[in-house]
């Protein structure tokens, strides 16, 4: 049984539709992530999934629980980590989470919540005192501390520093590692590369695609480049002859070759028997921010700093 | 622990750990007593129409008004404005926990601002206790009730902290003018003593003197501060919005 199941979701605010038609479903113990730009409406449909808003359409379910109707039990369930919300200025961290803690049935132990987030020295810390990835992480915590089956989290790692989110990334492994499925709502390109074993591309309140980040890559990604300077003079045809090569460029003492298949191996193992080595050789191949772009036939909104 | 019982403790230590709050609750009170009753403020003054339950019965109203106006509405207007009422409706507890709490809280402060000046005020400048206690605890409860509600309409209205503080003051000064805490008994003009006597807390200070000097709280002033616990609260009630 899936985990989450989201059904043309549908979600109006007034004149504005913020989800059209949205439907996916959350496997059991995976990483899923909702990629799109800023106002596709990723945080409208997972705050549907929370029970922080209601459907206008469609369905969602959350372990065979329908978050509108069935508040307690989903929100005995589920973590959230909500964009931009705050605790008070001067609780301590200790305090937040022991306060959350007492919310639930069956918590896990706030001391060990707090080592695994590496806290534990700053459990007397208020909040105003934190650092932006302290307060990130104490977020990760007080959504966890229910012990729930499923954890949301909205928009993780903006605002920090690069250090931070990498480590922000090997903690939502970890949680992963405990067995809690994670639903993650990201504009991050790479966020969602590294830690989604799923991903639902959406734009303007609709699904784009559903795939792997690789499979969604593999969808569009039929040319890749490499870029080389060669060690010795190089004659072009032997690279031109290759049938995974469909062209060859010169950029002043570098070359540029576009092809297909296993490209690069084709072209440095033809180097290497005319003994030319490739010096500063560099491979591109398509992101998922071309997939993107494929998908949606428009370019990723610059990342606004939210 | 309740889960109510656990937030209101919690609640409780940041309203200790918040300095303002502290000062406006306890230190002006007993500032105004010791300033005023130092410099014989606090005796009769039966020309002026005022009597020694006029400074102690300012300095809790005061106290009251600060709670109630300011303390109360800021920080609920600041929880929803950081979404903090939101993270919460996210967990199996309500918000309106935190909502209680923070009333339970504010009460205390209250309880324990008046216990102090009275205290003060019987003990250093001889101004005795409430001779009708009955009367004064039904017109003390209803004036923490009326201010508490008009504390829950800012914070209805208010979009943010900020503005929750500054419509807060807006109220509280006309407030002061009119319960008479600049022109007490009858040195306050006589077009304002109509608005005095049915202000929350113009009404609820002349309460308070009237069982404070053992007499019963006159109805008019009673059945004002219901009629604003009443009216503000049901509004706020209606448009109090937990993100």
């Amino acid at each position: 049984m899936p985990i989450i199941e989201v059904t043309n979701l549908h979600k109006v605010y007034g004149s504005t539709v913020a989800v059209d038609d949205v439907s996916f479903t959350v496997e059991e113990g995976e990483i899923f992530g909702i990629l799109g730009p800023n106002g596709a409406g990723k945080t409208t449909t997972v705050e549907c999934i929370e029970g922080l808003r209601r459907p206008d359409g469609g369905s969602v379910s959350v372990l065979g629980l329908d978050p509108a109707r069935d508040r307690a039990e989903v929100r005995g369930v589920l973590g959230a980590q909500l964009q931009e919300s705050e605790l008070p200025e001067k609780i301590t961290v200790a305090e937040a989470l022991d306060l959350y803690a007492s919310f639930y049935p069956s918590p896990a132990n706030p001391a060990e919540l707090l080592a695994d987030l590496g806290l534990t020295e700053k459990a007397g810390t208020r909040f105003e005192k934190l650092s932006g990835g302290q307060k990130q992480r104490l977020s990760i915590a007080l959504a966890l501390v229910g012990n729930p089956r499923v954890a949301v989290l909205d928009e993780l790692t903006t605002g920090l520093d690069p250090q931070a989110r990498r480590d922000t990334w090997q903690l939502i492994e970890q949680v992963r590692a405990r067995g809690v499925t994670i639903l993650l709502v990201t504009h991050f390109m790479d966020e969602a590369e590294r830690l989604c074993d799923r991903l639902a591309l959406i734009d303007g309140g609709r699904v784009a695609a559903i795939d792997s980040p690789a499979g969604l890559v593999a969808r569009v990604a039929t040319e890749q480049t490499l870029r080389f300077r060669p060690s010795s003079p190089l004659d072009e045809a032997i690279l031109t002859a290759l049938p995974d090569v469909t062209g060859v460029s010169r950029d002043g003492g570098h070359y540029v070759v576009t092809g297909t298949g296993n490209l690069p191996y084709t072209v440095i193992t033809t180097l290497a028997a005319h003994d030319v080595v490739a010096a500063e050789l560099r491979m591109d191949q398509a992101s998922l921010e071309d997939a993107f772009v494929a998908m949606t036939g428009r370019s990723f909104e610059p990342q606004a700093a939210a | 622990m309740s889960t109510l019982t656990k937030i209101t403790t919690v609640e409780s230590k940041l309203f200790l750990r918040d300095t303002t709050s502290a000062v406006m609750t306890f230190a002006l009170p007993i500032g105004l007593m010791v300033v005023f009753g130092s410099i014989g403020l606090g005796e009769d003054d039966p020309e002026a129409g005022i009597t020694k339950a006029f400074l102690p019965v300012m300095a809790l109203a005061l106290s009251a008004a600060l709670l109630g106006l300011s303390v109360l509405p800021t920080v609920l207007a600041t929880y929803r404005e950081k979404g903090i009422l939101r993270r919460l409706s996210t967990t199996p507890v309500h918000p309106g926990n935190v909502l209680a709490a923070q009333l339970l809280v504010n009460l205390a402060a209250l309880i324990a601002a008046a216990v102090i000046v009275v205290l003060l005020g019987a003990v250093a400048f001889d101004l005795g206790t409430p001779s009708n206690l009955a009367g004064f605890l039904v017109a003390f409860v209803l004036t923490a009730t009326a201010l508490f509600a008009l504390g829950l309409l800012v914070a209805a209205l208010a979009p943010t902290g900020k503005a929750a503080t500054s419509i807060g003051m807006l109220l509280f000064f006309p407030s002061m003018f009119f319960a008479g805490v600049w022109t007490p008994g009858d040195l306050m003009p006589s077009w304002a003593r109509p608005v005095r006597d049915v202000s929350p807390l113009g009404a609820g200070m002349e309460a308070l003197q009237d069982a404070w000097n053992g007499a019963w709280p006159d109805g008019t002033n009673l059945l004002a501060l219901v009629v604003v616990t009443v009216l503000a609260g049901g509004v706020a009630a209606r448009v109090f919005r937990w993100e």
